[in-house]
């Protein structure tokens, strides 16, 4: 069968949650943002929720400690001065200020409720 | 300095536009990520208010509790965290704004020089909100990722995914069944796209499902503001040349296969509903099924809800069937039988109270907080008005019920309100046909109410007329009704007849194609040249009968020749997405100069009537509607509506919803109208009909060329911006919506006024926003004035095109009508007696100028009415509700008009008795009249079959000129005196079966030899093998009738002088219409020398060549001479011997 089918599009998932979609670039210096920097190297794709070709819109990065890749969903992991997963997160979670911690108690408290 | 900053820092406000704007300078350059003045700009400004009062609060509440974090216990890795914890750490972006340039001295701009504006608090609080803001955008749009990634994963067709590419990659067809809510429209061609398949087609049954499957699919795939999904219906498309996935109803895909047998432009097709087993289905799937076989390359997927399944799969020899099972929430059945006492009986309405009482039911046994809509089916309009009415009632006295009826003839706007929400506490009950079965989807409904029945087109081959008829459901309707009240949640359906009846349903519907005419069906397949219709493989073949009737009409309206072959005009029929009878008129109407009344005309007979029906007996709407009825004729009035709508376009724009509105008129339809006139007329022009467009820029200088294209750019936006709100805005609708909607019995003016007006002035009118983006409203009105300013005799002969094009469709008046009612007219077709004008029609309610003129009443008495003013009404449509009805009629004057029209005209001796297609007996008292209007339509039918055949001929060989001006000019002339001045006594009535039935004198084998004695030069005229007598032309077949005399009988010479030569001698009628046939004026001669190359070549039958070789026996030798002169010789011999 004839495939024209242009270079096959790389596609980021998320090893927690198993979310997956194509991304376009991955550094901390997504094309076309001129003035953004992202303090972290990130899978990019162009956000497609905006009629605005230039922006952009982040998925996911690899955990900071343990190197997996998760996309920023705030059940797979969290961005405090570097990206954790929240395996890695709940590992230590002890040296995450009171506020996080707090944050998460709570939401496992509701997703608790919820599934009972 | 610092004495400055702080003064500054005391008089900087945020909420004053300049102190932001002075920010945005830092911030929202034109080369920044936001630029100032573009949404996000807006959205951050809001956002920043909501931080900094989120700010405040958080500072009131006091500083949080000590970080009081438990030491890193030994042999645990540090994170290294900071120690302090600032929410600013959470966020993984950094922006480089003129601030950060300035501090890294990047910046040309003195900064330091800025002697007032933020100060550096200001800015640095500016800052930290443009972070959040940053922060919050990517979240948003993550979580709408996400949760479109959970939606999709949840679909039960999600875990088939692999095994559906498998299945593709294997094998050229697939069969996909799931029910409804499995995903597989919207899926299955993601799975393709993601799996690398590039080329693929969609086609649908509905062009609404096209646009907002586009829309869906180019949304969940990421694309929405790409073009990798579109969509292409019969009036736009959003194909680019990177479109990989295509949404497209099953007539266009054909009309593709039609110019393309070999489809290369598609990898994969999907075949999506194919049990909803529509005509243009079923035959696209024999198509493809031959096309398979060529093509070993494509792939093809048929998607189908679990019915029938097996019957896909053979028809593909065995396909693979993938089966997803649905997503349906359980649904309780009831089966509540009408008790006899209240079954309708067949005059009679319906009777609403099994009905109300569900309604009491629900009320009774669910209390009014928990939600859950109502959808009842009924078999049709009338149906829905009863019961509609009777709820309504208890609605207004419970204030627990809106009561909204939905079927296809209400206004759009009507149609949409049944999306709205419903206040707490009130449910919405919408009545509605089986377009809520499967065409509109309908969510939040908890209870059906299914009384089982449905009114179905069916086609009556024998009357030649379309019926609606009330029938039982199919098991598989019923089932598919029931389905609808567990889309959302647990459900009900009340089955309003007994389990027993449901077993006795016939398992599936009747499809299609066993119901209705198939003419352009036919006539579609003999230009794919797809063999002998009767062979063709169907999934279910039609029954042939069905097939020969179509068959037989095409032949009647010259489509196909006798071999059942395309004809040229059929050829170019069958281009054209149009009914056979509006094609027609749109061939005829290019060769005259008619062109633009008729693409009007031709496009509001090919949709729905723009006239509301519930605004008939509104008395306003009925006086505004006035001035546009024409008592021509139904196409007439829908000319002068649309011209009358094309003015006021042009002259107030929008202002023209009001103008529909004030009349009664479904603006949506005229819109309709102008895309298909626009469309029509882009058809002619591509097959060389009409003239290409001239190329000049449209008028005006420069500067008004530009502002032509600002405004076009404004348009543009409005149409982006209104697709952008347009899917988040449902209304909550009103306790009163029903009974406002009931009392005034339409949807104009009235209470709802002021909310309507005000709903205007808020939204844009989109589909005038895409009528400005798609026509010239200026080329528009000078089309219409144009067709206003008509004159009689352009309206004559207007009339006589119609006539053309729907001919064999006409109705003769009844004789008694004049003694009848105007309610009682009756009319009488060939096929079909005692038919009705539908009220609609503008015949209906001014039946008097059908009639015969009293006093124009011959001496013959009431048996026999002569009089020159006989008309007949050319009709659209024949369709049989409670009574059959005509609808869209015109009316033509008889004998003038079937003279030029007619398949064949047979006469007697004398020519003062001829019989019309061997029902309609037309008797002329004078034999001197009779000769002379028969051979006056002879020759106009012979020069328009010329010019007609010249234009079709050119438009295929792509001749330079086509028909010449001046020639055309004439038989204009000649047709519009024929016409309107033809003053001649004749009787007209149908003829009884038994006269039908002795016609004829037959075949006679004493006949003497036609002896080379055409009527017309060139065309052979022979006796005629069955009816006897001798054909003259195609249509026409002199002293054939049984009363005819002796051929050649001297008794029937007469001393006749002709007007253009010098010729003076005793003729028979036949002889001297070959003379007059062949006889033209002196001057006139030369101009069918002057004809292009091109007409002539194209006209096959030489008619234009005068001349033929004659062996003249007496004088032996071969003579070339036109017939008249072969006439003059033979006569000479004749004297001579005498
Ligand atoms: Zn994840
Ligand atoms: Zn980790």
């Amino acid at each position: 069968m004839e495939q024209t089918s242009e270079p096959r599009q790389k596609t980021f998932t998320c090893q927690l949650c198993g979310l997956s979609s194509p991304f376009t670039y991955y550094g901390q210096k997504p094309p076309n943002t001129r003035a953004i920097v992202l303090l972290e190297e990130c899978f990019v794709t162009q956000d497609p929720f905006s009629p605005d070709k230039e922006k952009f819109l982040v998925l996911g990065s690899t955990c900071s400690m343990c190197s997996l890749c998760v996309c920023v969903g705030s059940d797979c992991s969290l961005f405090y001065t570097k990206r954790f997963c929240m395996q890695c997160v709940n590992k230590h979670l002890e040296q995450f200020p009171n506020q996080i911690q707090a944050e998460l108690a709570k939401k496992k408290q509701s997703s608790k409720a919820a599934v009972s | 300095m610092d004495s400055d900053r702080r003064r500054d820092s005391r008089s900087w406000d945020w909420d004053s536009p300049q102190c932001r704007a002075q920010l945005d300078e830092v911030f929202f350059r034109r080369h920044d990520y936001i630029q100032a003045g573009s949404t996000e700009h807006r959205e951050f400004w809001a956002f920043f208010d909501r931080f900094q009062r989120f700010k405040t609060r958080k500072e009131m509440s006091g500083p949080g509790a000590k970080e009081d974090r438990k030491k890193t216990g030994s042999g645990k890795v540090d994170l290294g965290l900071p120690k302090e914890y600032d929410a600013r750490y959470r966020i993984n972006v950094s922006v480089c704004t003129l601030d950060v340039e300035e501090r890294l001295g990047k910046s040309e701009r003195r900064g330091s020089q800025r002697s007032s504006g933020p100060g550096s608090q200001e800015i640095s609080d500016c800052r930290l909100a443009l972070l959040h803001f940053l922060d919050f955008s990517q979240r948003q749009s993550f979580g709408k990722l996400a949760k479109l990634r959970r939606e999709q994963k949840n679909l039960p067709i999600f875990q088939y995914r692999d095994r559906i590419v498998e299945l593709v990659r294997q094998s050229p067809v697939v069969v996909v069944a799931g029910d409804t809510g499995c995903g597989k429209s919207t899926q299955v061609p993601q799975y393709l796209l993601a799996a690398g398949f590039n080329h693929i087609a969609c086609t649908q049954p509905r062009r609404i499902a096209c646009i907002s499957l586009a829309k869906r699919v180019s949304f969940e795939s990421l694309n929405q503001y790409g073009s990798k999904v579109g969509y292409q219906i019969r009036f736009e498309t959003t194909r680019t040349p990177v479109t990989k996935l295509l949404f497209l109803t099953e007539g266009l895909l054909l009309r593709q296969i039609q110019q393309d047998r070999s489809l290369a432009q598609y990898q994969v097709l999907i075949v999506d509903e194919v049990h909803e087993r529509h005509l243009h289905c079923d035959f696209l799937l024999g198509v493809l099924r031959s096309l398979l076989a060529e093509n070993p390359d494509l792939r093809l997927i048929l998607m189908s809800a679990t019915i029938n399944i097996k019957l896909f799969s053979d028809y593909f020899s065995r396909a693979p069937v993938l089966q997803v099972p649905g997503r349906l929430f359980p649904i309780q059945v009831i089966y509540q039988p009408i008790p006899p006492d209240e079954q309708p009986s067949r005059s009679e309405k319906l009777d609403p109270r099994p009905y109300l009482r569900i309604l009491q039911g629900i009320d009774q046994r669910y209390p009014p907080e928990e939600r859950g809509d109502l959808l009842m089916f009924l078999s049709g309009v009338a149906e829905i008005s009863t019961i509609q009415e009777a709820c309504q009632v208890l609605a207004t006295h419970t204030r627990r019920w809106i009561v909204l009826p939905l079927h296809s003839t209400l206004s759009l706007a009507q149609q949409d309100k049944v999306f709205d929400i419903s206040p707490p506490g009130v449910r919405k009950c919408i009545i509605s046909t089986n377009i809520a079965e499967t065409s509109v989807t309908i969510d939040g409904v908890r209870f059906v109410v299914d009384s089982g029945k449905v009114k179905e087109m069916s086609f009556d081959p024998k009357a030649k007329m379309q019926r609606l008829q009330e029938f039982w459901i199919s098991r598989a309707s019923s089932e598919q009704r029931k389905g609808r009240a567990g889309r959302t949640g647990p459900g009900v359906c009340y089955r309003l007849y007994a389990e027993s009846d449901y077993d006795a349903f016939a398992p599936y519907p009747v499809p299609e194609i066993h119901r209705v005419a198939l003419d352009s069906l036919i006539l579609q397949m003999k230009s794919m040249s797809l063999g002998d219709p009767l062979s063709f493989v169907f999934i279910d073949p039609p029954p042939a009968a069905s097939i020969q009737t179509a068959v037989t009409y095409l032949k009647e309206q010259g489509a196909l020749d006798s071999r059942s072959e395309l004809t040229s005009i059929g050829s170019l029929l069958a281009q054209l997405p149009v009914d056979v009878v509006i094609g027609k008129m749109l061939v005829l109407g290019s060769l005259f100069n008619l062109v633009d009344p008729v693409l009007t005309v031709a496009a509001a007979l090919s949709v729905q009537s723009p006239f509301l029906r519930s605004a008939q007996h509104n008395p306003d709407c009925t006086t505004a509607r006035q001035p546009l009825h024409s008592n021509h004729g139904d196409p007439f009035t829908l000319l002068n509506t649309f011209n009358a709508w094309v003015e006021v376009k042009g002259e107030r724009g929008g202002g023209s919803r009001k103008w529909c509105r004030r009349r009664g008129l479904e603006e949506q339809r005229l819109y309709e109208m102008v895309n298909l006139r626009r469309q029509f007329k882009e058809l002619l022009r591509s097959h060389g009909l009409l003239e290409p467009q001239s190329s000049a820029p449209s008028s005006g200088d420069r500067g008004q060329r530009r502002l032509r294209l600002t405004e076009r750019k404004k348009l543009h936006q409005m149409k982006r911006d209104h697709e952008q709100q347009e899917s988040s805005r449902r209304k909550v609708l009103r306790l009163e919506e029903g009974e406002e909607e009931f009392s005034s019995g339409s949807d104009t003016e009235g209470a709802g006024r002021g909310k309507k007006d005000n709903e205007a002035g808020q939204n844009v009118d989109i589909q005038e926003v895409k009528f400005k983006l798609r026509h010239n409203v200026s080329e528009l009105q000078e089309a219409a004035s144009v067709s206003q300013d008509m004159s009689s005799r352009q309206q004559s002969l207007l009339k006589l095109l119609l006539c053309r094009g729907l001919y064999p469709q006409l109705a003769l008046p009844d004789d008694h009508n004049s003694t009848r009612k105007d309610s009682e007219q009756v009319f009488h077709t060939r096929n079909k007696q005692g038919v009705v004008i539908h009220p609609t029609s503008v015949f209906a309610s001014d039946p008097e100028v059908l009639q015969v003129p009293e006093g124009d009443n011959g001496e013959m008495g009431p048996e026999r009415r002569d009089s020159s003013r006989h008309q007949l009404l050319a009709f659209v449509t024949l369709l049989e509700t409670n009574k059959p009805y005509l609808s869209n009629c015109v009316r033509v004057p008889a004998l003038q008009a079937l003279l030029l029209v007619a398949n064949s005209v047979d006469s007697n001796a004398d020519c003062t008795r001829l019989v019309v297609d061997s029902w309609l007996e037309l008797e002329l008292r004078v034999p001197e009249e009779a000769l002379k209007v028969l051979s006056t339509a002879l020759a106009l039918r012979g020069e328009w079959e010329r010019l007609l055949l010249a234009q079709l001929g050119q438009s295929t060989m792509g001749a330079e000129q086509g028909v010449s001006h001046k020639v055309l000019e004439k038989l204009s002339e000649g047709l519009v005196r024929f016409l309107l001045y033809t003053e001649i006594t004749y009787s007209l009535r149908r003829l009884t079966a038994f006269q039908t039935q002795n016609l004829y004198i037959g075949p006679r084998p004493q006949e003497p030899a036609p002896e080379g004695n055409p009527l017309f030069p060139g065309v052979e005229a022979k006796p005629d093998p069955i009816k006897g007598g001798l054909r003259v032309t195609s249509f026409f077949t002199y002293n054939c009738l049984a009363d005819s005399k002796d051929l050649y009988s001297e008794c029937l010479r007469t001393f006749w002088s002709c007007p253009n030569c010098d010729l003076y001698m005793p003729l028979t009628p036949l002889e001297r219409m070959q003379h007059e046939a062949s006889c033209r004026p002196a001057g006139e001669q030369q101009q069918s020398e002057e004809e292009p190359e091109g007409a002539k070549a194209a006209f096959s039958s030489s008619m234009s060549s005068l001349t033929r070789v004659y062996h003249c026996d007496v004088c032996d030798e071969d003579l070339t001479l036109t017939s008249t002169e072969i006439l003059k010789h033979k006569r000479q011999h004749m004297y001579s011997t005498k």
